[in-house]
């Protein structure tokens, strides 16, 4: 018998989330789907790995757009919808914002009351007094804003549907976060920057993110909180696979696929590295435009120039520089007392970050997550799984090659332990019983993704998902070929590489029901 | 309160619409790509590097070293010392690989005219493993074979260990100290190395020319013998005493050896109350003897087991004897499953076990969590128990 039938309905490349998400979308519809994942194991990004027994994340993780059970956010309805069970643990708090230059120290929590009125508010107000009206009041525009984009994902409106509908994202959609915040709040510099914070999270400057997707991200982390896994992002991951096959996908490991075979504009299989040629006339794609456009559509002559101009113009996001640490004290020995941390050794600016991404090091902005404080029992008693984290450009890494490659990211890596050492008082240093460090050539060596890019194209005002919702038909540049990753509409993370993978399966069936017409 | 003016605005949309479609028409519409982080990523991780043997030396009566060159277009990726290559290797018509340390520094794999690496495998001792003894038997210059490196986390990390080293090192355990003593020699490993080498006669001593040849004050080559030869240096075994002589202040320990003396050397470390991150140990492949592990069912008759192996839709029934892990099984009726460490603890050979009762050694599970919870198993740490199923990659 041979490895693969000759002809699947869909080939989805690469078993990440979003290439999951799809999969499995499209298997409970009765389709037959090939996943095919150049790694041994699923989830991309959203994985883990063990060292000396003990189990540490890949990088930061939380999982946003759950909810609680009793009031579940669209990903946890689509998880249960898709009958993917996974043991979730609530994160504690939203985030703490430690800024000594500002004189800003403050944690806040998620959550909405019950007359409306948002806990962050409250604890905001408590520090900066006066401002609670303001701040509940962004955050109700904020939630709007969640509402008509999720509405939006799956619905079609005319302009006056969308006016009467949706007119805190139609309002907002033409300006930045920061254009927004400046304008038409009424709130003290300090309560913006605290605010503001989270752009970690989409690796933009506020000053140039949509305040669409800014809303977007504020009102989910602070409606429903974030999560993690119980058995790590490697769990998450697990489920969804285990899901996969139980479904009937057929779901292969170690396929890199190195062609994608194009015919008269549309697709018709894949050839992997190995050299199967496998048949499907849709393909769902994690690897990049840029890869995909570059280097893998064959011929090449297939290629249509309009869909070079997109993969060239398309601004590449940032990419992932971690530092992942076993520490041999527990939490409290070591000050360690929130979940995540953002810290500014300058005063808090998102565009001075953003400028800084584009060199190594010299990293003014850190953010550190402490899973035992979500987890408690991701190690053995008595240490600490704790991972500091910039996100810079992929620029920042042209002038590294393999020769100076392990003593540039210590040189790194030691300059951000060094600065979390000196904002906690304790030198990690002396603490460390395992450590490793990722580069964008670690994200690029093992996810295959271009320039180890991991959080997609810029959100930027010129590259606006609303922008993007509205072009979506345009850019199917090959027919049948759908993108299926953080590139994609939604851009980064992990609930919205999901929904990545939702969107490319809507895609395919009505792209399919639409065939079945014609 | 603030005028909300622009919040009238309706034509937001279509402006960021716009600008975006300005955007795009302003790419170039030639291929462009090019990506530097991929290339550098590859160079330090290639999937397979074809190598040459370029020589053959004897470093004892009992061992031989082995040099290699990448031929092919392919270029030696560089690695850190007391990393590890895997090599693939065809035994009377049988493919298998096998981790060897490496015993040359990384600035030779990187260097020079003729970028080299080298391992150094033992012969003629019943311990030593089949592969070691075909290695030393059958393989001469100009021989070739497809090498996966660099591999394994038992290499000093500045920025965890102490600089003071101690190396615990038995049998062929040296070859990791040998490849750091000569980057600390050549100036691009910043550390000091003691190596204590226990050996039971002089004669089992490997590879001490090369690094008594070793001229550099970092460096110190220290046997000690615990056969009853007369030997005027140091006598016994790698006792917590002899130990602390050779320790500084704060000391990182790295150990690499057999089993017995791992397990020695470890009650040793920990009466000296060497906090555990000082203590680096190197993993050793899968036991001879599974019967022997640590909770391996008592009273268990060795037996031939059917083992199905599912490859995308092909299955194929093999036989799989429980005193062999499922890698071997899988190697023995031809059928690559790829595997590194060969301890369980790396996971490049992870499986899933679709029915079936396994075997595995406490010590060789590597697997992560949520892999136990969805049964996915390390084939080269798995033994059976019954029949199995399992599914792996297609390769």
């Amino acid at each position: 018998m041979a490895f693969y039938k000759d002809k699947y309905d869909v080939i989805v490349i690469g078993g990440a989330l979003a290439g999951m998400s799809c999969a499995m979308r499209l298997a409970g519809e009765g389709k037959d789907v090939l996943v095919l994942e150049r790694h041994n194991l699923p989830g991309g990004v959203a994985t883990s790995f063990v060292r000396g027994g003990i189990e540490m994340e890949a990088t930061l993780h939380e999982m946003m757009s759950l909810g609680l059970r009793e009031d579940p956010l669209y990903i946890r309805q689509y998880l249960d919808e898709m009958k993917v069970a996974i043991d979730w643990l609530r994160v504690p708090e939203a985030y703490e914002l430690y800024s000594p230059k500002d004189g800003i120290d403050i944690e806040l929590h998620a959550g909405r009351r019950a007359n409306g009125t948002w806990v962050c508010a409250d604890e905001i107000e408590a520090k900066y007094p006066g401002t609670r009206k303001e701040v509940n009041r962004l955050l109700e525009i904020c939630r709007k804003v969640y509402e008509s984009v999720l509405f939006l994902n799956e619905h079609k409106l005319s302009k006056l549907e969308m006016l009467l509908g949706h007119e805190e994202l139609v309002k907002t959609a033409g300006y930045s976060a920061k254009e927004v915040l400046d304008v038409a709040f009424d709130l003290p510099e300090d309560v913006k920057k605290i605010l503001s914070a989270y752009w970690v999270y989409v690796g933009q400057p506020i000053s140039t993110l949509p305040f669409t997707i800014y809303a977007f991200l504020m009102a989910d982390y602070m409606i429903g909180g974030s999560f993690v896994a119980r058995g790590f992002s490697h769990e998450m991951a697990m489920a969804m696979q285990n899901r996969c096959e139980e479904l009937g996908v057929q779901f292969e490991y170690r396929q890199e696929v190195e062609k994608i075979l194009v015919r008269d504009g549309r697709v018709y299989g894949v050839r992997t590295a190995r050299g199967d040629e496998i048949h499907a006339d849709y393909i769902a794609s994690a690897p990049y435009p840029n890869e995909v456009y570059g280097r893998m559509i064959e011929p090449q002559s297939e290629v249509p120039p309009q869909a070079r101009k997109y993969a060239n113009a398309m601004p590449m996001s940032v990419t992932n520089f971690s530092v992942v640490l076993l520490l041999d004290e527990p939490p409290e020995k070591l000050n360690i007392h929130s979940y995540s941390v953002f810290s500014s050794e300058i005063p808090f600016d998102t565009d001075v970050f953003w400028a800084e991404g584009r060199k190594l090091g010299g990293w003014s902005c850190l953010s550190t997550i402490c899973l035992n404080l979500a987890n408690p029992e991701c190690t053995p008693q008595g240490m600490t799984s704790l991972s500091i984290t910039f996100l810079p450009l992929p620029e920042a890494f042209d002038g590294v090659s393999a020769d100076d490659y392990y003593a540039v990211k210590r040189q790194v890596a030691k300059e951000m332990i060094d600065k979390v050492s000196s904002r906690l008082g304790v030198n990690l240093l002396d603490h460390v019983v395992e450590i490793e460090i990722e580069s964008p050539m670690t994200m690029a060596h093992y996810t295959g993704m271009y320039k180890g890019g991991i959080y997609g194209y810029q959100h930027s005002m010129d590259n606006s998902v609303v922008g993007r919702l509205e072009d979506v038909e345009r850019e199917q540049y090959i027919r049948g070929l759908v993108s299926c990753a953080s590139h994609q509409l939604v851009g980064d993370g992990m609930a919205c590489n999901i929904n990545n993978g939702k969107i490319a399966s809507t895609m395919i069936l009505e792209e399919m029901k639409k065939e079945a017409h014609a | 309160m603030k005028v909300y003016g622009f919040l009238k605005d309706v034509t937001g949309a279509s402006r960021v619409t716009n600008a975006r479609r300005k955007l795009i028409e302003s790419g170039s519409p030639e291929n462009l790509y090019h990506d530097h982080i991929k290339e550098v990523a590859r160079e330090l991780h290639p999937q397979v590097t074809r190598v040459v043997v370029t020589k053959c030396e004897d470093v004892s009566p009992t061992a031989r070293r082995f040099t290699f060159e990448a031929v092919d277009g392919d270029v030696l990726p560089p690695f850190q010392c007391g990393q590890y290559v895997s090599l693939d290797l065809e035994i009377n018509g049988t493919v298998t690989t096998r981790p060897y340390s490496i015993c040359s520094a990384p600035f030779e794999a990187r260097e020079g005219e003729h970028p080299f690496f080298q391992i150094t495998v033992r012969n003629g001792r019943p311990e030593t493993g089949f592969a070691a003894n075909w290695l030393y038997a059958n393989v001469k210059e100009g021989d070739r074979f497809d090498a996966h490196l660099p591999f394994g986390q038992f290499y000093y990390e500045p920025l965890r260990d102490s600089r003071t080293i101690v190396a615990l090192a038995g049998g062929s355990g040296i070859t990791p100290f040998c490849s750091m003593a000569k980057e600390i020699a050549h100036g691009t490993l910043d550390a000091d190395l003691t190596i204590l080498y226990g050996s039971v006669s002089t004669k089992d001593i490997i590879l001490e020319k090369e690094l008594n040849a070793i001229d550099c004050e970092r460096v110190r080559f220290v046997n000690v013998i615990s056969g009853d030869e007369p030997y005027e240096g140091e006598k016994g075994f790698l006792t917590r005493d002899l130990i602390q002589k050779y320790s500084g202040e704060d000391t990182t320990y790295f150990v690499c050896g057999p089993l017995p003396m791992y397990h020695f050397v470890k009650g040793e470390l920990e009466a000296l109350n060497v906090p555990p991150r000082r203590i680096r140990m190197e993993v050793f492949g899968a036991p001879r003897n599974v019967a022997e592990a640590e909770g391996y069912p008592k009273d268990f008759e060795p037996k031939t087991f059917h083992l199905t192996v599912l490859r995308g839709r092909q299955e194929d029934v093999i036989e799989a004897s429980s005193l062999e892990p499922l890698t071997v099984a899988l190697e023995r009726a031809g059928i690559r499953n790829g595997s590194r460490c060969r301890s369980g603890a790396c996971g490049y050979c992870r499986a899933k076990l679709v029915s079936g009762d396994v075997f595995i050694p406490q010590d060789g599970d590597g697997r992560r969590r949520a892999d136990r919870q969805y049964g996915y198993v390390h084939a080269c740490s798995t033994w059976p128990l019954s029949d199995c199923i399992i599914r792996i990659p297609i390769m």
